[in-house]
């Protein structure tokens, strides 16, 4: 019964979902709005959850004198900030809340990323050697789109945007759609072995 | 040759995005049949339809996706569109959609609640995108400021996707599959998708099996929807500093692979010699 239950409500909940999906307006339906309604709030709950976990670590770095605890000690007064001023003083355009958003984190976010450009330069250069037939034709490819896709590849030889473009639609979507349907059919089986009990990880066990 | 110092490599990128950001070079752009797609897609909705535009972003990906935003946001507003907007993204999504939003609905003069509403965020974007099928005020009780839904004559007119014609999603991640099979799959919803360059490949894919009626893909596509809607802006400036450094990029592979084979022949000739 321990197990039994948990996989009968795994198919029931599964089943009315999929009957939902493709049969709209019927009685399921119905059903499967109040469960999708519950979904939310069932994940608005595990965000909470997941602050209190994050609260949890950290405090426990700074009480044991980890050699991070400042860090999490920065961490911790940031969430308590960020919070604060958005439960008690609102998110609205133009209050305290957003001036943090987008004065200080938008800015450090977009920074950390806009390194890559700096990493994957001096990675290209490093690596991407034409050792074999293979890694020549990835390297002539990467040349030619990254030709392609800017206006000094144009301004060099009119033809290039539609070199890149073909590469890009042609192989580069036959890879892609393979990828995609391969992912798909993995994700159907996996879920048609949860719904009939075959696949128990979720339960605890293997 | 294949020992070029990091610190030259770092410098040379410096420059290159700089100088172009100093000094426009102003090359054209050449406008891809995705991109035209997506504006023609846009272009033919009547005056006054209403839409979906999820802002599914993280503030990472602003420099990309911000200009597409902008761009695909004037369009919709010079052609009177009414716009519903909403983010699954919670770590600021919300936020850049509302200044989004307020830029764009102040060059228009559009007016918040009647011309276009920020939904904000939920939590579960699978239930969100599905439950909003039912009833939007289901999932979004309240909009981003905690207005009710009731009280915005917009959103009064959209109850479901059934009262909206179309959808544009800006994303920077996986959201657009679950758009594309979720939302276009059960309801029928026409879309567009505008990405970051690093997913334009994948997306590509639901472009040719009509599943997305267009595409934009990263900053290049925001320059060539700038162009079609005559509106230079950030993307077409940004496209020059790009060329600059993917010519750098390429420059730095080139000077790597005749390093490579000079050494390579070097060590080659020794062992020749031996044998």
């Amino acid at each position: 019964m321990k197990h039994r239950l948990p996989i009968l409500v795994a198919f029931i909940s599964g089943a009315i979902m999929i009957v939902a999906f493709f049969g709209r307006g019927s009685v399921v339906d119905a059903v499967s709005d109040e469960a999708l309604r519950g979904q939310t709030i069932v994940a608005g709950i595990a965000l909470l959850l997941g602050v209190f976990s994050i609260v949890q670590v950290h405090w426990g770095r700074i009480t044991t004198h980890h050699s991070d605890r400042v860090y999490s000690a920065v961490l911790l007064l940031c969430l308590a900030m960020m919070a604060g001023f958005g439960v008690f003083a609102g998110v609205d355009a133009g209050g305290v809340y957003d001036w943090l958003f987008q004065k200080i984190q938008a800015p450090m976010m977009a920074t950390m990323f806009s390194m890559l450009a700096f990493f994957i330069a001096s990675a290209a250069y490093r690596a991407f050697r034409a050792r074999t037939i293979p890694s020549t034709i990835l390297l002539v490819t990467a040349i030619v789109v990254m030709l392609g896709r800017i206006p000094m590849g144009q301004y060099l030889y009119d033809g290039l945007p539609s070199w890149a473009n073909w590469i890009m639609v042609v192989p580069s979507v036959a890879v892609q759609r393979g990828i995609i349907i391969g992912a798909a059919l993995g994700a159907a089986s996996m879920s048609l072995r949860i719904l009939l009990g075959i696949e128990r990880t979720y339960l605890g066990r293997g | 040759m294949q020992r070029v110092d990091r610190r030259i490599i770092y410098t040379l990128i410096f420059i290159s995005v700089i100088v172009p950001t100093l000094w426009p070079l102003q090359l054209p752009t050449a406008v891809t049949p995705e991109t035209q797609s997506f504006f023609n897609a846009v272009d033919s909705l009547p005056s006054g339809s209403r839409i979906l535009f999820p802002f599914d972003c993280w503030p990472s990906t602003l420099a990309e996706t911000e200009p597409m935003a902008v761009a695909a946001l004037r369009h919709c507003f010079r052609k009177d569109l009414r716009v519903v907007g909403l983010s699954n993204v919670g770590m600021g999504g919300p936020s850049v959609l509302e200044r989004v939003l307020l830029q764009v609905g102040g060059e228009f003069g559009k007016e918040y609640g009647t011309d276009y509403v920020n939904l904000g965020y939920k939590a579960n974007y699978q239930a969100v995108l599905l439950g909003m099928g039912s009833k939007i005020e289901d999932i979004f009780p309240t909009d981003h400021h905690g207005t009710r839904l009731a009280e915005l004559p917009l959103m009064r007119e959209v109850p479901n996707y059934d009262s909206l014609r179309f959808t544009v999603i800006i994303s920077d991640n996986a959201m657009v599959d679950y758009w594309v099979s979720l939302v276009n799959a059960r309801y029928g919803m026409p879309m567009v998708a505008a990405v970051t360059a690093v997913m334009a490949p994948k997306q590509l894919s639901y472009v040719q099996a009509h599943q997305l009626q267009g595409l934009l893909g990263g900053m290049k596509g925001a320059a060539e929807y700038e162009r079609l809607i005559g509106a230079i802006d950030k993307a077409n400036r940004g496209m020059d500093s790009q060329s600059l450094i993917h010519l750098l990029v390429i420059g730095f592979i080139v000077l790597g692979n005749v390093g490579y084979f000079v050494t390579r022949d070097k060590r080659r000739a020794p062992a020749g010699q031996q044998g």
